[in-house]
């Protein structure tokens, strides 16, 4: 046999072993599906349940983060003048979400390393370092400490919450679950929910949805004339206003006059 | 079952609300008083911005006040000339206080103003109705401090612009109901009150109007005062909620209609301690909402 004729050879059967060697596995995606993925904001709304439900590798921890827009919140600093509290100055907060929702299937810190965990905003201390105050020479640290107080007194930033379900692993991936009750105070807007696949202290993989809330129906009708015509809205307010109080006035002289006839 | 202010921006709970308004309303129903002295600190305590509350509670009075102007036109209570008078001076006065709740908002105290503003007239007015209440339970009946009245009087007779206003059966300046109306005006946009607990015992006290006529002349011009209030509150200020109006205008009608009648069982003397009594203590609780440490150190600021 020709050297070249058995090299076609041993080729041939090489070909034939490496078909039939498994294949080397697809990584298996992060997938989410956010349930409502518009939350309506009616004349009766009062919150809202959120369902969020998908797959991450195995072996894998999950956060889940939700996040309003970045805008620059001006707040009064409130400080004593004598006997009583009052207004000191303005002081003006951005470069961090006004909302800031996180869950995880462990504390976030055995789940991510810190520089992960800063890089992603997970936590009070991430928050505080990228949080910037205007004007400067105002003590910083005392400010951030009490923004980050009256987010969480007003439910707007919830850290440290463990509420993710993991269920047996599926065929492809791992499959969690987290319900939880979006804030109704939440202004109105487009947020962000981020599910990140963590392994090893890093984020390995991740996937983002939106989440919007919009007013609808009545409340959205009576907001948007009153910020976007107060005159007429002034004037209405005072129509309907006088329109109640010459109704009740005449409803109540008819009750009374029928109580009178019946007597 | 909560219920979405859209212009205060929360949520809030509907038969909480509707019972703060017949709470109100069964007061102002039981004393014949107006209740927006009292309205406006209840909202504040449920959650609603100082401004917003003030502003609602305003357009919430032109309600209250239509439905008892009605009623007094019918029995010739209202003494349209003395009003007419009241009101300019009303509607200049909410022009100014619109202003100057606009001012002090971009400087981030309007809310404290407002606060302290209550503290100091709730005091006034609950400290004087109990000691005369006081006075009168011990004496068996009320009696006005006439001597007081008559230097008032002279005082008033000296100012220009004398007129009769025959129905209250009165001779005075037409600078008097104009000013008083402005200094009514000027509360009513800070306060967001009608101005009735104030304006009425002026009338009788210093301008020797009858009762009836002076309840009737003063819910004449509160409708249009408070009318004048909404508007600009609106304008300006971006801060009446009229969803918040008419829930707090039904549960005040149901309130006032209860409060009549279980009123009718007490005696004058004891309904005036009692109203005092709560009048104190609502300022007692904003009082010492002044000068308690705040559980946070920063507050939201409106407009930037």
């Amino acid at each position: 046999m020709r050297p070249w004729k058995s090299l076609t050879v041993v080729a041939i059967l090489l070909s034939g072993l490496a078909a039939r060697a498994p294949a080397a596995s697809p990584p298996e995606p992060v997938t989410m599906k956010v349930t409502p993925s518009v939350i309506s904001m009616g004349t009766f709304y009062s919150g809202a349940r959120v369902h969020v439900e998908g797959t991450v590798p195995q072996a894998s921890d999950v956060i889940i983060d939700v996040r309003g827009p970045e805008t620059i919140e001006v707040f009064n600093k409130v400080g004593r003048a004598g006997p009583i509290w009052v207004n000191t100055g303005k002081v003006s907060i951005s470069g961090i979400p006004t909302l800031l929702l996180v869950f995880s299937t462990r504390p976030v810190h055995n789940c991510l390393c810190r520089s992960e965990i800063d890089r992603c905003e997970l936590d009070a201390a991430a928050i505080k370092s990228k949080i910037k105050i205007e004007p400067r020479a105002m003590a910083s640290e005392v400010v951030a400490d009490e923004f980050l107080k009256l987010k969480y007194r007003q439910k707007s930033y919830q850290l440290a919450n463990t509420g993710i379900q993991m269920e047996d692993p599926a065929e492809v991936g791992q499959h969690y679950t987290l319900d939880f009750i979006w804030p109704k105070n939440a202004a109105p807007g487009t947020y962000v929910v981020r599910v990140c696949a963590c392994q090893g202290g890093n984020v390995e993989d991740s996937l983002e949805a939106p989440l919007k809330v919009v007013e609808v129906g009545f409340p959205a009708m009576i907001a948007d004339l009153a910020k976007d015509r107060p005159a007429t809205y002034g004037i209405i307010s005072v129509v309907v206003a006088v329109l109640a109080g010459f109704g009740i006035d005449f409803i109540t002289t008819r009750i009374f006059k029928k109580k009178i006839s019946a007597h | 079952m909560e219920i979405l202010l859209p212009v205060a921006g929360m949520s809030i709970s509907l038969p909480v609300l509707v019972g703060a308004g017949a709470m109100v309303g069964f007061l102002s129903g039981m004393f014949g008083v107006g209740g927006g002295f009292l309205m406006t600190p209840i909202l504040m305590f449920l959650g609603i911005p100082p401004t917003v509350a003030a502003a609602s509670d305003s357009c919430q009075i032109v309600a209250a006040a239509s439905s008892g102007t009605a009623a007094h036109l019918r029995l010739g209570h209202v003494d349209m000339k003395l009003g007419a008078f009241v009101l300019m001076g009303g509607v200049s006065g909410g022009w100014i206080g619109v202003r100057i709740i606009k001012l002090l908002r971009s400087m981030g105290e309007a809310d404290l103003v407002i606060k302290i503003t209550y503290v100091v007239f709730l005091s006034l007015i609950g400290g004087y109705m109990f000691a005369e209440s006081l006075r009168s339970l011990r004496r068996g009946a009320l009696e006005p401090k006439g001597h007081h009245a008559a230097r008032g009087k002279s005082l008033l007779s000296r100012l220009p612009f004398q007129v009769d206003f025959r129905l209250s059966r009165v001779r005075h300046s037409l600078l008097v109901p104009f000013l008083f109306g402005g200094a009514v005006g000027i509360l009513a946009a800070i306060m967001g009150v009608g101005g009735g607990f104030i304006m009425v015992p002026m009338m009788v006290y210093l301008l020797r109007v009858p009762m009836h006529v002076a309840v009737g002349t003063d819910l004449f011009q509160i409708v249009f005062t408070s009318a004048a209030v909404t508007f600009m509150q609106a304008a300006v200020n971006h801060t009446v909620d009229l969803l918040l109006v008419l829930l707090l205008a039904a549960g005040s009608t149901i309130g006032a209609q209860v409060g009549t009648r279980v009123g009718r069982y007490l005696r004058g003397d004891q309904l005036k301690i009692l109203l005092a009594s709560i009048v104190l203590l609502v300022m007692v609780k904003m009082a010492f909402g002044l000068v308690q440490t705040p559980a946070v150190l920063l507050t939201a600021a409106k407009g930037h």
